[in-house]
């Protein structure tokens, strides 16, 4: 008898446990951009990137808002959000996909390809994400990098300051997880 | 003389370019300095997100891009990516005030701790899951009984 109580609590306990560690959370993800160009480096930083991996369904949910980067110049971040980005009319830049062949049980370091929907400028493009996941006893750090085509999401940029923003903009990204407690 | 007013009138817009380089460049239109920037709205952490909660493009409307003061208690302090954050309890669980504080801030911000009621001023942009509050500084920091 006391061994069965026993089984049921060790049971329960095991479905507490998988239940709360199915999602993890990051809302201080950092996202960083580069346009390098002849003319003109520009480096904008999001340190308040939100973030949800769904660890069950190798899923994986992005968003941020577009008017958290941080330039250098005052002059640069005005532009983005007022004539580039339209931060007004599209406040948020997200990503949904999915971890493909993930493991979230295995230990160290994994690269995997994340693919999905990209929503910058109100315009969605399928994307594939080499990403390095490291798994440090549970805590989950994704890092990766890859380039968009300002022309893919109808950024429109003055033909005066063209040379000053390269047609292809890299991203880097440093997402580091916490559990998601409900 | 004539070259001599060449001269002046080259040193003239190698000046004004350069002011203009100056202006255009670093002067700062937004809200870093902080300190000198007026409060256009004061709202308690629980309002600011249960405002935004209940209808994000009316509280936008309300908040966003503008110099606000935010009264809240600490949820968690964080130095993660080299920036320190100060989290605010929100009106449920799952929602706080995310605090960007600027780097001069940081002496202050080791000292605080969870449930210490503080207040706090920057520059709200937005909703995610948190309402985030960029270029921070604290103000008036004093400590429950």
């Amino acid at each position: 008898m006391n061994k069965i109580i026993i089984l049921l609590f060790m049971l329960t306990g095991f479905t507490d446990v998988e239940v709360k560690s199915d999602q993890i959370i990051t809302r201080q993800g950092q996202t960083s951009f580069f346009s390098y160009t002849s003319v003109e480096n520009i480096e904008a930083k999001n340190n308040q990137v939100l973030s949800i991996i769904d660890l069950s369904k190798h899923k994986i949910a992005v968003s941020m808002l577009m008017n958290a980067f941080v330039f250098k110049k005052s002059l640069m971040h005005e532009h983005f959000n007022e004539s580039y980005i339209e931060s007004d009319l599209y406040p948020k830049a997200t990503f949904e996909g999915d971890i493909i062949d993930f493991d979230p049980l295995a230990p160290g370091t994994q690269i995997k390809i994340i693919k999905g929907d990209l929503t910058i400028h109100g315009i969605t493009k399928e994307v594939e994400i080499k990403t390095t996941i490291e798994n440090n006893n549970g805590n989950y750090l994704l890092t990766g990098d890859f380039e968009v085509a300002v022309k893919d999401f109808d950024i429109k940029i003055p033909p005066i300051l063209a040379p000053n923003i390269a047609k292809t903009i890299s991203i880097t990204f440093r997402f580091e997880y916490q559990p998601y407690e409900k | 003389m004539n070259r001599k007013s060449t001269i002046k009138a080259f040193i003239f817009c190698l000046v004004l370019a350069a002011g203009l380089y100056l202006y255009f460049g670093f002067y700062n239109p937004s809200h870093d300095a902080i300190d000198k920037a007026t409060t256009e709205v004061s709202v308690s952490s629980d309002e600011l997100t249960s405002t935004y909660i209940l209808n994000e493009k009316n509280a936008n409307s309300i908040y966003r891009g503008k110099v606000i003061e935010v009264d809240g208690v600490v949820k968690k302090v964080s130095f993660l990516n080299n920036r320190n954050t100060v989290l605010l309890y929100g009106n449920d669980k799952y929602s706080n005030v995310l605090c960007d504080m600027q780097s001069n801030q940081i002496e202050k911000v080791k000292e605080l701790k969870p449930g210490q009621k503080i207040r706090i001023k920057g520059v709200c942009k937005g909703f995610l899951k948190d309402a985030i509050v960029l270029n921070c500084m604290l103000i008036n920091t004093q400590i429950n009984e």
